[in-house]
């Protein structure tokens, strides 16, 4: 199923923008530093579209912290909206997470905007009157939006869902612009390949480039998984000949297994001793195991027909939490 | 007298993720500490004690996490402890006189008046603040095995994409044990009960010796284990594996009939926090006039009805009795049966949450003191025992790979994996990958870089904790756990980059570092 999260909507809205938000002083101290981190910035980002409110929805505590912060963010995602302004914009929002601290006046005037002046006046205020206190350092974060590096990543949701996520630098992109022309990414579309190396098999899973995480349903549990992130030409074009373009692999994992696997090929049942390290094998072949062994699975069949109907309900309040338990609940 | 025929182990996972807040008095989420002391903690010290006392011989194993020993072990958090304690004393105070007019409510107000004097006197003079020390004189006995878990309680299963930071997990986790209780762990609790066979070689490393695995982590191993869950496995790499019993479990816990629903335990959701009036509570409840559990609680279960009678102690204790009964036959009954088909006595391992027991069931602690008093003089075909007791005793086991698998909801990874929380994933991964990088690119750095590399281990650890991605599906205080992924991966990453361009705030790096002051002899290079 396509999706992404509300978060990641929201979160496309920003850039990696948290050093900034908070490297207050020495940035704005040393305009130089500001300007680099910029760069580097907006090499990652290419894509600040535009944005609106959504910084203030992390909201949590009311601290008196909070109130700078949000306003803060305020300022932040209205200058997010065009590229160019970030290396000014960013320094304005470090002036204003700055400004409760030591030595803060000196930066403020360096950077004044028109937009942070109220909040640094407010906090201005307390700052002095705090003098002789402690450096507080105001801080607000954001997580990133991206981190501008290709990856595909598969975890095990369960023992028969995966859960993929990817991104494509914006230095690969290029290449593949370079490669196949500029409009690489309208004339394919993405698919997601997933291969089953234990069993030997591959599907493809058509994907969209609005997603950049995706939950996929595979049949077989207890099998080594890889995803591979390619694009495939909606229209052939002089420079796309191929069927198939790569992009990159994920990682490769075992997905859980999901049921008593009872070997029946098995013929040997192998025992350690802890202490020596001496081992052993005993034949399964041997009656009295297998006896055994099925009484003792018939217990677990029973557990379950007991129990079958029962759904654990949430018995408890979980706010605090001590576990995941669903027991607990 | 009944010959002994098994064994019977009770693990109780005592856990609560970092929360330390010098910066304000508004964060709610400090208080859980505070309940789970008065709550948990104090009368499960109390409940050994009193056996110790009355020279009952029992066994029990508990594991207490980094985080929760690390705020144990705060000087803050202890102080905050007796202030809430003292604001619980005044508040019981003027509940007595609030009741006065009712006999059975005023007993109770004393009854709470008498339980919170008497924590600040065990924490003040008899604990003298340290329950770390409390708990370890138990152990230093002989009746109680404090077992490790991963240093944040990092879940596994996500986490081992970079298995360093796996390792990292479990090295954190083996050296803050060793600093609080002068000793190596044998056992660890995987945070979540999270198993991943790419664990093993980490878990081997620092020497544990077993871990505990949710039933089917047991059941679904490779190859199928003869005994079950009856006894343990030992993996390839030597991890032995003790397998949750499915029986004693939902003895306990059962929605239906699971022993806290008993009618005449006491009633959890029923508070003076949300009961008593507004004006009279307000000094007790959170600062920003929120209503609260405060702890004083006056009903019973009574039923399934909004009509709800007043909590009487002894119908309590009496229940306790009958199901501490209850769990003592059926064990009897289960180890009879099983000891048939055996050729090893079989072990019935019990884990719960520690919390269980007197925060949400609060007859728990009692349940158990009367428990292991039947079982101690009481004729049963069974003893208490630890895991490292039964490995020492029996260490012939089944080879065999224990399933990938957690005692999250459905068994696997999807309370901290699903469409609520999983966009946190790329940025524990990428900040595992920075770590690494980190610790490769400055390898026995010096001086502030060191400090500053060290926080960034901190700052990485804590937000792998995997009780933040569990709130977020649990959907209560979901701002709080969004704000600490937040602020982790934030200064995270912004330490990141001051180290790399060699501009370490020093300032910043002090003020986070009093903040987040878990793990003080951390050493990064376990990344390298």
């Amino acid at each position: 199923m396509p999706r992404k999260t509300k978060e990641q909507n929201d979160l496309e809205l920003r850039k990696e923008e948290n050093i900034e938000k908070t490297t207050t002083k020495k940035a704005a101290k040393t305009p130089k530093k500001a300007t680099s981190t910029t760069t580097k910035k907006s090499s990652t980002t290419k894509k600040s579209t535009s944005t609106t409110k959504k910084a203030t929805t992390s909201s949590s505590k009311a601290t008196t912290k909070k109130s700078t912060s949000s306003k803060d963010s305020d300022k932040k995602t209205t200058t997010a909206k065009s590229e160019t302004t970030t290396a000014s914009s960013s320094t304005k929002k470090k002036t204003a997470a700055s400004s409760t601290r030591k030595r803060a006046a000196t930066t403020k005037k360096a950077t004044t905007t028109k937009k942070s002046t109220t909040t640094r006046k407010k906090t201005a205020t307390k700052k002095t009157s705090n003098k002789k206190e402690k450096v507080e350092v105001v801080e607000y974060y954001d997580l990133p939006y991206r981190y501008n590096q290709t990856v595909v990543k598969v975890l095990a949701q369960t023992p028969t869902n995966l859960f993929i996520y990817w991104d494509i630098s914006d230095k690969d992109r290029k290449n593949f612009e370079k490669k196949y022309g500029e409009h690489f990414f309208e004339n394919t579309r993405p698919v997601l390949i997933v291969h089953n190396d234990t069993i030997g098999y591959s599907f493809e899973v058509e994907i969209n480039d609005f997603a950049n995480s995706w939950y996929l349903n595979v049949a077989d549990s207890k099998c080594d998984y890889r995803i591979e992130l390619g694009r495939r030409p909606i229209t052939k074009t002089q420079e796309i000949q191929d069927d198939y373009i790569y992009v990159s692999t994920s990682n490769e994992i075992e997905s859980p297994n999901d049921h008593i696997l009872f070997n029946k090929e098995q013929k040997m049942v192998y025992f350690k001793n802890v202490k020596t390290g001496e081992q052993i094998s005993k034949p399964i072949s041997s009656i009295s195991f297998i006896r055994n062994m099925g009484k003792i699975y018939n217990i677990y069949d029973l557990y379950k027909e007991l129990y079958q109907n029962e759904s654990i309900e949430e018995l408890y309040d979980l706010s605090n939490p001590s576990s995941g338990n669903p027991s607990s609940r | 007298m009944q010959e002994k025929k098994g064994y019977v182990s009770f693990v109780l996972h005592a856990h609560l993720p970092f929360i330390h807040h010098p910066e304000s008095d508004d964060y709610l989420e400090e208080s859980w500490l505070y309940e789970a002391i008065s709550e948990t903690y104090i009368p499960l010290l109390t409940i050994f004690q009193k056996l110790v006392d009355e020279g009952v011989n029992f066994r029990v194993t508990m594991s207490m996490t980094p985080p929760l020993l690390s705020m144990l072990d705060n000087k803050l958090l202890q102080k905050k402890y007796i202030n809430y304690l003292k604001q619980h004393i005044e508040l019981s105070g003027k509940e007595i006189k609030r009741t006065a007019g009712d006999e059975r409510l005023n007993k109770l107000s004393h009854y709470y008046f008498d339980r919170y004097s008497n924590d600040l006197h065990l924490f003040k003079d008899v604990y003298k603040c340290n329950l770390i020390a409390a708990f370890k004189h138990f152990q230093d006995i002989g009746v109680l095995e404090i077992i490790t878990c991963g240093a944040t309680h990092g879940y596994f299963p996500i986490l081992y994409v970079n298995e360093k930071t796996v390792k990292a997990q479990i090295a954190v986790g083996v050296q803050t044990y060793e600093r609080y209780f002068g000793r190596k762990p044998r056992g660890i609790w995987l945070p979540e009960c999270g198993y991943v066979p790419e664990a093993d070689k980490y878990l081997k490393e620092f020497g544990i010796d077993y871990i505990i695995t949710e039933t089917h982590g047991i059941l679904y191993a490779d190859p199928t284990p003869i005994y079950g869950t009856y006894a343990p496995i030992v993996s390839p790499q030597g991890v032995v594996a003790f397998g949750r019993d499915m029986e004693s479990s939902r003895q306990v816990w059962s929605s239906i009939n699971g022993y806290p629903g008993d009618f005449n335990y006491r009633e959890f959701y029923r508070d003076i926090g949300y009961d008593a009036d507004y004006d009279y509570i307000k000094p007790y409840i959170a600062h920003n006039g929120v209503r609260v559990h405060t702890g004083i609680k006056y009903y019973r279960i009574t039923g399934k009805t909004e009509f709800k009678d007043y909590y009487n102690l002894q119908w309590a204790k009496d229940s306790a009795e009958r199901q501490a009964g209850h769990f003592f036959d059926s064990r009897n009954a289960q180890i009879e049966n099983l000891s048939k088909y055996m050729d090893t006595p079989p072990i019935i391992l019990c884990p719960y949450d520690a919390e269980l027991y007197g925060h949400w069931w609060y007859e728990g602690p009692y349940w158990l003191y009367v428990l292991f008093k039947k079982i101690y003089y009481d004729d049963c075909n069974f003893e208490l025992i630890t895991p490292s007791e039964f490995i020492d005793k029996y260490p012939n086991m089944q080879v065999a790979t224990p399933c990938r698998s957690s005692w999250g909801a459905n068994g696997y990874s999807e309370v901290w994996l699903n469409p609520t929380n999983d966009y946190v994933h790329r940025h524990l991964h990428v900040a595992g990958d920075r770590m690494c990088e980190l610790a490769n690119l400055y390898p026995n750095a010096k001086g502030l870089k060191k400090k500053a590399l060290n926080q960034c281990a901190r700052e990485l650890l804590l937000a792998q904790s995997s009780d933040w991605l569990f709130i977020i599906t649990n959907g209560t205080m979901v701002d709080y756990a969004k704000k600490r992924i937040k602020d982790h991966i934030g200064r995270f990453t912004k330490l990141y980059y001051q180290i790399k361009n060699d501009e370490i705030d020093e300032d910043f790096l002090k003020d986070i570092s009093k903040k987040d002051c878990v793990f003080p002899d951390i050493d990064y290079m376990i990344y390298r």
